[in-house]
């Protein structure tokens, strides 16, 4: 029994189920009266709202500030479907039609948050809400203008819902389905990406989650739940008019789940059922005296929230329970990296993690063509040159060094190559693939891992979450398979998960498992970033000053680690280094850097007594 | 076409004001405060309050109702703003939701739903412009408009505080290590961006005729319209975008006269919106070239 509970899909079908058969019986026993019913259901109604744009706000980080209107989308939709006159649809069918309609408008919403962040998106949305409850609701044609719409009571089959405990028992139902859908994407790589795009997005496509898709996908899919919201509030209210979709609507939806707690179902929930019942409970307590005071606390609240309790309820639970056990986590972590600065970690062996055979596969290596060539990339900002004409090429099996003064470029052609720059101009290829035309995601997903300078790794995500979140391109499940949890998913999880444990233990870094990463030392987080590299199994490690910010000792021990990469793991390495001892005695091959432009290359012993190359350190001109 | 110009100007200089309050926060605090549209009708109950209900003269209703506005505005930045110099920039506008929602929650408590009258400044019939009656008082709105935005990016671009102002926006930790008392300077921004949107709603009330609360919520989404087609950053911007903005409307209004849908101004103004945001984000008078929305 224990462990049937500890399933999350299963916990949320017996307490759907649950529900479903005791909403009718109180009902039917008079137990439950009409009125508490449609209180209860208007409460259902709102969390389930709540929860489409917690999707989107909490999980993927995109504002909307319009979400009543995509609520009224659905609404309208089974209004037009099944009109209480004529035949219509069959309520079901209404479901999915009003998801669909939800998620379309959220789609077109969604495009223009590509190139709009924040304030802007916020800004957008509002404005949208408004516009449908002027516009587009209001009219004769989709809103039935002043009138309104009429809905039936719903019917399945030849069973007509009219008692309101009979139709709570829906309500009920959708909003477990919901709150499934919401499991299901924080349990998967879906969930995972999300995260990653709320908090760094160059991060997260460095990770191999495709923004675009994923920003996209988290609208549409907050648009599927705000239109199925729809459609439960229209056959609760029986008639839906612009009236019932002003535009303030919307806010309180933020209020929810703000003051639920970004991102917490449970707190979502709870704030939920609290601003539909207090402003009833109220006068019943105090008298109708009251009346009016429920908003204004309301509001205050969320003020109140975002002004010294950010997290929100949940958060506040969630530091309760924790507050001990991160305590020692960090008190620990401290410790740590209190030693990290004295003589430094020792940079432990590296796990070696083969690619799994059963995880998504990637195109072949072609012929013996080098494992990255770079030509004649040229980069661009403005008017400087900050990359002209530098090629590279890095063959297989070997590390490859990258030197030059500041602002020589390397991190520029770095990024070219990675794909986090797009070049004026030049050619990159990857295994012998042209790979110029993809994105960063897509040449991770083919083999390239790369560590950054300023560390990429989500900081507000545990050391667990960042090496899951790192397989996101070797995970082969569809996203409908992920949404209903479905197929291989679950197996492919658990090895993904398995995987992340090995990475961890490898690394000797078990006990920060579930530590999050901003509360790591510098040393221990560029630790963390190979692991996350390391467990993608890329065919090239491109790192850019992994020893940065480490002690002497610890970048001497770099040494052996880098070496153990070529030798025992057989990866190919790309390397910018400032530490010249490190490089000389790593690196099989050296290109220098000055000026934007590849100024020597060559073995390392070469490279070092190269005039120019004494020139582009010593600062001198190079003509 | 006279008609439209006309309509166009009395409404827009209207949206230039609570634009140019708009973009005062923006600019000083990198926030957008979605309550300055209740903000706007709080001080008019005010002002209704003293002059309708006491019999006080219209200034004095007034200076009080600018006086409220810059104090609340002053209060939310002491009391919510400062605590947040951490939070995202929109965990912060999120708050003037908050703050928003609160204010309405406070008029209907005490007003109710019943709609209230201000008269404006200056009385008298108006005069005829291409056949449109125009009342002194939309003259002295659009009049005002012009000299606050005037007066505002003057004090901003010509004082040592302004450049402060300025300053504390790009990057508010360099600001004060080179001295900017950053507090005073974020108090201010959010005081003076009240303010300004009391004095346009003050200058807008007789022209509306009723207002009740909740009803300026039109009125602050053109105003922020306004502030985004003049790029969000430019004082001279918001106005010239509330001209845009209200000559838009109009033309709109004219050319959808003769359909039944309605709304089509509020959708056109919202597509408005969002073109000049994807094509053009950094305002209608920024040199080309300019920055991306961040």
């Amino acid at each position: 029994m224990n462990l049937l509970l500890a399933r999350p899909g299963l916990r949320v079908a017996i307490v759907g189920a649950l529900a479903l058969a005791l909403a009718p019986l109180l009902g039917r026993n008079g137990i439950m009266s009409d009125y508490v019913a449609v209180l209860i259901g208007e409460a259902v109604v709102l969390a389930a709202a709540a929860l489409s744009l917690n999707l989107l706000m909490g999980h993927a980080g995109q504002i909307s500030l319009g979400h009543g209107a995509l609520v009224g989308v659905g609404a309208f939709t089974t209004g037009a479907l099944t009109p209480a006159t004529e035949l219509g649809l069959p309520f079901m069918l209404a479901v999915p039609a009003a998801a669909v309609a939800g998620a379309l408008v959220a789609f077109v919403i969604g495009l223009p948050a590509l190139r709009l962040r924040g304030l802007y998106l916020a800004v957008v949305t509002i404005a949208f809400s408004y516009a449908m409850f002027e516009s587009i609701f209001a009219s004769e044609q989709v809103g039935g203008g002043s009138a309104g719409v009429s809905l039936p009571r719903p019917q399945v089959n030849t069973f007509l819902f009219t008692d309101e405990a009979d139709y709570l028992a829906i309500l009920v139902g959708l909003l477990a389905l919901l709150w499934l859908v919401d499991t299901n994407v924080t349990r998967t790589k879906i969930g995972r990406a999300f995260r990653a795009l709320r908090s760094d997005e160059a991060v997260a496509s460095s990770f191999g989650v495709d923004v675009t898709r994923y920003k996209l996908l988290a609208f549409a899919l907050s648009g599927a739940m705000a239109g199925i919201a729809g459609v439960m509030v229209g056959h609760l209210k029986l008639t839906v008019s612009s009236s019932v979709f002003p535009y303030e609507r919307s806010l309180l939806y933020v209020v929810v789940v703000v003051v639920g707690g970004l991102g917490s179902r449970v707190g979502v929930l709870v704030a939920a059922a609290f601003y539909a019942f207090y402003p009833i409970a109220m006068p019943e307590l105090f008298g109708t005296g009251v009346r009016g005071y429920d908003v204004i606390i309301g509001a205050a609240l969320l003020v109140f929230t975002m002004a010294r309790n950010p997290g929100g309820l949940a958060g506040t639970i969630r530091e309760l329970r924790h507050e001990r056990r991160s305590e020692r986590a960090r008190v620990a972590a401290e410790a740590d990296a209190g030693v990290d600065d004295a003589d430094g970690p020792a940079l432990p062996k590296l796990p070696n993690m083969p690619r799994p055979a059963s995880l998504a596969q990637r195109p072949e290596a072609r012929g013996d063509a080098p494992v990255v060539e770079a030509d004649n990339i040229t980069v661009r900002f403005g008017g400087l040159i900050a990359v002209a004409d530098a090629s590279l090429s890095v063959p297989r099996g070997r590390i490859v060094g990258l030197i030059g003064p500041n602002g020589a470029g390397k991190t520029t052609l770095f990024n070219a190559i990675s794909g986090l720059e797009r070049p004026e101009s030049g050619r990159v290829r990857l295994l012998g693939h042209d790979v110029s035309n993809l994105g960063a995601a897509a040449r991770c997903a083919r083999g390239l891992g790369r560590t950054f300078q300023n560390i990429g790794l989500v900081k507000d995500l545990s050391v667990t979450e960042n090496l899951l979140l790192a397989q996101h391109t070797v995970a082969p499940y569809g996203i409908p398979a992920a949404l209903g949890y479905a197929g291989p998913t679950g197996r492919i999880e658990d090895e993904l998960r398995e995987r992340a444990a090995t990475a961890i233990s490898g690394l000797g870094f078990e006990r920060y498992a579930d530590t999050q990463v901003g509360n790591l030392s510098i040393g221990q987080q560029r630790i963390v970033e190979l692991g996350c590299v390391l467990v993608t199994a890329p065919e090239v490690v491109m790192l850019d000053e992994p020893s940065a910010g480490m002690s002497p000792a610890a970048a001497e021990n770099l040494a052996d680690r880098l070496r153990d990469l070529r030798d025992e793991l057989g990866r190919t390495v790309l390397l910018i280094e400032h530490n010249v001892p490190l490089v000389l005695d790593t690196c099989d091959e050296l290109y220098v850097m000055a000026g934007g432009a590849v100024v020597a290359h060559g073995s390392p012993d070469d490279v070092v007594r190269d005039p120019v190359v004494v020139d582009a350190y010593l600062g001198g001109a190079l003509t | 076409m006279g008609e439209v110009v006309v309509f166009g100007l009395i409404a827009g200089g209207i949206y230039g004001l609570f634009a140019v309050g708009t973009v005062l926060v923006y600019r000083g605090s990198r926030v957008l405060n979605f309550a300055h549209g209740e903000i706007g009708m709080m001080c008019l109950f005010l002002a209704w309050y003293l002059v309708t209900e006491r019999g006080l003269p219209w200034i004095v209703g007034a200076l009080a109702a600018v006086a409220l506005a810059a104090a609340t505005g002053w209060a939310f930045e002491r009391v919510v703003v400062r605590r947040m110099t951490e939070a995202p920039r929109v965990a912060v506008s999120v708050a003037t939701v908050g703050l928003a929602l609160l204010i309405l929650a406070t008029e209907i408590r005490l007003n109710g739903d019943n709609p209230r009258s201000l008269a404006g400044p200056i009385g008298g019939r108006g005069f005829q412009i291409a056949g449109v009656f125009v009342s002194p008082t939309q003259v002295l709105a659009l009049l005002v408009t012009i000299a606050v935005a005037v007066g505002f990016a003057t004090l901003l671009r010509r004082t040592d505080f302004g450049l402060g102002v300025l300053a504390a926006a790009q990057d508010p930790n360099m600001a004060r290590l080179v001295g900017v008392p950053l507090g005073r300077v974020s108090g201010f921004v959010w005081a003076a961006g009240a303010a300004v949107t009391a004095l346009g709603a003050l200058l807008i009330a007789p022209t509306v005729q009723a207002f009740a609360p909740g009803a300026f919520g039109r009125l602050f989404l053109f105003g922020l319209a306004a502030a985004i087609v003049g790029g969000l950053t430019s004082l001279q911007g918001a106005f010239v975008g509330g001209i845009v903005v209200g000559l838009v409307e109009a033309g709109a209004g004219r050319l959808f006269a003769e359909t039944s849908f309605p709304g089509l101004e509020t959708l056109t103004i919202f597509v408005l919106m969002l073109l000049s945001l994807l094509l053009r984000p950094e305002g209608l008078l920024a040199r080309s070239g300019g920055r991306r929305p961040a």
